[in-house]
């Protein structure tokens, strides 16, 4: 077998390869057309949120894994890397993959207590998971800071991953950004890809295929895990203060999932399509309703997700391979036809 | 080629499978019978691995494959197909056989020309792009038995492949059944259609209460009392 053969699977086409080559070109040229440091916040936002939803896009799109539990991963990322360098000088570099390996370890052992357990039995038991390392970390004040968190003191090198520029982190995060879409793509046409796809559509049948669905599983949850806790490294030192009540909430947990959700879950670009669309809408939203009742912006964008989710139960992706679905769908929204039929619901039941 | 030494399987106070024992040779189609809740079913799991038996052994070429996970009897070779299909909806028709073909090799390429041998044998070549949740009932049992043959299976165990279809779907299955045969594959069939039972099959295992009932030619067996009676009642065997 020749190295050609073997990398035949994962050749773009030229006209994937020219779309990919001008995407990235666009995206390191963006930052440098508009660098001022309001943009280039609000570019590294879209980015990180990008990131960890396609980190959770491995387990719980690829693999059924409906993790609501991802907060744990990052946050182990973000305490792991920021307590090694505070208290032992540890630079962030190596701290990052400390953090990593820890969020493994717990992704493994969340794993291995629930393996019996499928979607919404699995989402509630990683809530749980994550529940209990926040309060840990709440408790153990001497340690971690409990519940005020930990702020990091600001000393820009690069041994300390902390930069005076902000173009440094948009650059760093869209670099991870795009190292996880590589995994994800390779991941997507490997062998895994497809034992990962059986599982999720139907655990029994990969396993009397000959799929080990145990190791699937825990491979799936480990991947995110790792590159969640990466993702938890790259924020604690741009933002520079990490509190449980952000990083390792259920609403930060929520907030990841949703974004793969609206993005697409189970395709390469879904997350990042998410993130380009929820970002700028909430803070769109935050800046408009900011004088009027203080929550009103929360209650638009609630109701402007649920649309989001009837019009196109299989995200934006989708939506943009099957625009005719979703423009009947939008009408059966707002001119009361009934005929909506989420094609992935329906193969489930079959 | 495979041997089932003595199974039983006990569900809290039911013993589902009672002791027992069958054998199939290189290329032999055995049929098993029997009555609802014979026990048919619970074999199969028992012998795939979807459940460790309470006791007894399965060996398959002689190589004891009682209480491996499903997935560890499969790569043996031995595969099943479910009564009640389980298609992975949401991929095509292809790449539903290509997850059974990824146990031989890795390479995707490769897996891919495995996969569409099955489909040809199974003559669904032609919806190979489809989603398999838009395949109509026969289309998804031909699925099942895609999948199934291309994990390239030595065993291969059939559960009611042919329920739900009209007669002459019947009759293709049949085809493909001899066909899958002609491969030197040797099948364990479960079927409730007489017809086709004895059509394919070369020996007949009948099942009731858990039991093994009677084993033999289909001719023989058919005509057996014991075997009337578990299907028709008393009355039927007593005048039958």
């Amino acid at each position: 077998m020749t190295l050609t053969s073997l990398l035949a699977p994962y050749w773009p086409t030229r006209k994937g390869l020219l779309l990919s080559l001008a995407m990235v070109a666009v995206l390191v040229a963006l930052p440098l057309i508009a660098a001022d440091s309001y943009t280039l916040h609000f570019v590294w936002k879209v980015l990180f949120w990008a990131l960890a939803a396609a980190a959770w896009n491995i387990a719980g799109g690829y693999a059924g894994q409906f993790s609501l539990g991802h907060a744990a991963f990052f946050g182990l990322g973000a305490y792991g890397s920021t307590l090694l360098y505070m208290h032992f000088g540890l630079s962030p570099w190596i701290g990052m993959f400390v953090g990593a390996g820890a969020a493994v370890a717990f992704a493994t052992l969340i794993g291995a207590l629930t393996l019996r357990l499928q979607g919404p039995f699995f989402a509630l038991a990683s809530i749980a998971f994550a529940e209990v390392l926040r309060i840990a970390i709440v408790n153990w004040r001497s340690f971690t800071g409990g519940a005020e968190g930990l702020s990091l003191p600001f000393d820009p090198s690069f041994a300390n991953m902390m930069f005076s520029d902000r173009l440094w982190y948009v650059y760093i995060m869209m670099a991870a950004l795009l190292i996880v879409l590589l995994i994800t793509y390779v991941l997507e046409r490997s062998w895994i890809g497809y034992a990962l796809a059986a599982m999720r559509e139907n655990e029994e049948a990969a396993e009397a295929l000959g799929v080990d669905t145990v190791r699937a599983k825990l491979f799936s949850i480990g991947l995110s895990a790792l590159l969640s806790a990466i993702a938890g490294t790259l924020y604690a030192n741009y933002i520079l203060l990490i509190e449980p009540s952000t990083v390792l909430s259920i609403g930060f947990s929520v907030e990841i999932a949703l974004i793969a959700i609206i993005g697409g879950m189970g395709t390469p670009l879904g997350p990042i399509l998410g993130a380009v669309l929820i970002v700028p809408l909430s803070e769109y939203l935050r800046a408009e309703f900011a004088g009027s009742l203080q929550g009103l912006y929360l209650l638009v964008y609630g109701a402007l997700l649920i649309v989001m989710v009837i019009v196109m139960p299989l995200g934006l992706m989708s939506a943009i391979r099957e625009p005719r679905t979703a423009a009947r769908r939008l009408r059966g929204v707002f001119g009361g036809s009934s005929r909506r039929r989420p094609v992935r619901e329906e193969s489930r039941h079959a | 080629m495979l041997e089932v030494r003595g199974i039983s399987k006990q569900f809290g106070g039911l013993r589902a499978v009672n002791d027992v024992h069958l054998s199939i040779g290189k290329g032999e189609i055995v049929g098993l019978i029997g009555p609802n809740g014979a026990g048919k079913t619970t074999l199969f799991n028992c012998i795939a691995g979807a459940f460790p038996p309470t006791q007894g052994q399965v060996l398959l070429e002689g190589r004891n494959i009682t209480g491996l996970k499903a997935h560890q009897v499969c790569r043996a070779g031995l595969a099943r197909t479910y009564q009640i299909v389980k298609p992975f909806g949401g991929l095509s028709v292809l790449d539903n056989v290509v997850v059974g073909a990824i146990n031989q090799t890795h390479n995707i390429a490769e897996a891919r020309r495995i996969a569409e041998e099955a489909l040809v044998l199974t003559g669904l070549a032609n919806r190979r792009d489809v989603p398999a949740a838009s395949l109509p009932l026969p289309g998804r049992k031909r699925l099942e038995i895609s999948r199934a043959l291309a994990t390239r299976p030595k065993v291969l165990l059939l559960d009611e492949v042919m329920a739900g279809l009209n007669p002459s779907e019947v009759e293709k299955a049949i085809v493909l059944i001899e066909a899958i045969r002609a491969h030197g594959i040797s099948i364990l069939i479960i079927e409730h259609l007489m017809r086709v039972i004895t059509a394919v099959s070369d020996r007949i295992v009948v099942m009731n209460h858990g039991s093994k009932l009677a084993e033999g030619q289909p001719a023989e067996v058919l005509k057996d009392k014991t075997v009337i009676q578990a299907y028709l009642g008393e009355d039927f065997g007593a005048h039958g």
